[in-house]
């Protein structure tokens, strides 16, 4: 893996991406914008599945999705963009190992919902509470995706070898 | 005055402290209540603009209490990073942009709630819609002016 890390960090492309100053705010300024999309939309939909604000049909909470999957395209874009300008960086950083495992994480649990239990979303009308594998799902999305940002923010904090 | 908020105990333990509890805590509360705060815009501002017309308003309604809390968490976590920082930051004109887009942001806001939920009414007014997009835009300003704070 040191290999391919320092490779990548040599190619045309880091160099030239990494040395432009303008380019690291302006994605960083675009992450911060997906996390909002990504947290506002999930988390709307999280919170209906553990069982808040009943009144709003289940397959109507989820009209925000494709807001929060574009907010999580475009930090998945970004987040790529900086790991190549600054693989070293990351690669040898604890708090970015545990953001990349929420992230899996979170990802996994939202496909698990999505080939398993989602087909019960339908059935469910406004007023009916949540079964509990629902609450589970929902808590488990909620939960990782401010796992995300905190490992994310604490990135230059925690575990960077210094 | 802002020399002496700076060198106050307090101020000197959350930027001198080695602790995690001290300023990356701090900083990582001001995101995660931007993200509930913006967060709670985001879903506000689309169901005004027509997503998720299934969504009863009265519900949508609730989403204020969300937007409150994070906005209460990132005054508090705001005025400690200003704080710490207090002369640096009372000179960058971004930080004063920053507060401008939030302050109008929050008008904006205050004005959807006010307009936005008139009982009875199952869809919000087309006039709303000018209001919505006002939001996203300040929101959006007000991130970006934040994070290029960093840089300016």
């Amino acid at each position: 893996m040191f290999g391919f890390i320092s490779w990548l960090e040599a190619t045309g492309f880091s160099t030239t991406l990494r040395n432009a100053t303008w380019v690291w705010p302006t994605c960083e300024s675009i992450h911060f914008l997906g996390l909002t999309m990504l947290i506002g939309a999930a988390g709307f939909f999280d919170l209906r599945l553990m069982g808040f604000m009943r009144r709003v049909p289940i397959a109507a909470a989820k009209a925000f999705m494709p807001y929060g999957i574009a907010g999580f395209a475009l930090n998945l874009m970004t987040g790529t963009l900086f790991f190549m300008m600054r693989p070293s960086m990351y690669a040898f950083s604890a708090a970015w190992w545990a953001k990349v495992f929420f992230i899996v994480l979170a990802g996994m649990n939202a496909m698990l919902f999505e080939t398993t239990l989602g087909a019960r979303v339908l059935t469910l009308g406004p007023g009916e509470d949540t079964p509990t594998s629902f609450k589970v799902v929902g808590c488990v999305s909620l939960f990782s995706w401010f796992a995300v940002l905190y490992f994310g923010r604490m990135l230059p904090y925690i575990g960077t070898g210094n | 005055m802002l020399q002496w908020l700076q060198d106050s105990t307090f101020c000197m333990w959350v930027v001198g402290s080695d602790s995690i509890w001290a300023y990356p805590t701090i900083l990582t509360l001001h995101t995660a209540g931007l993200a509930i705060i913006v967060g709670a815009a985001f879903v506000i501002d689309l169901r005004m603009l027509g997503v998720g017309a299934e969504v009863p308003l009265p519900q949508i309604r609730t989403v204020f209490r969300f937007f409150w809390a994070g906005f209460i968490i990132n005054l508090a976590s705001g005025v400690i990073l200003f704080a710490v920082d207090a002369v640096h930051k009372a000179r960058q004109p971004v930080f004063f942009v920053k507060l401008a887009f939030i302050a109008a942001a929050i008008v904006v806001t205050a004005r959807i709630r006010r307009r936005g939920f008139t009982p009875g009414n199952a869809t919000p007014r087309p006039a709303i819609r000018p209001l919505a997009i006002a939001s996203l835009s300040l929101w959006a300003a007000a991130i970006v002016a934040g994070r290029l704070m960093a840089y300016l």
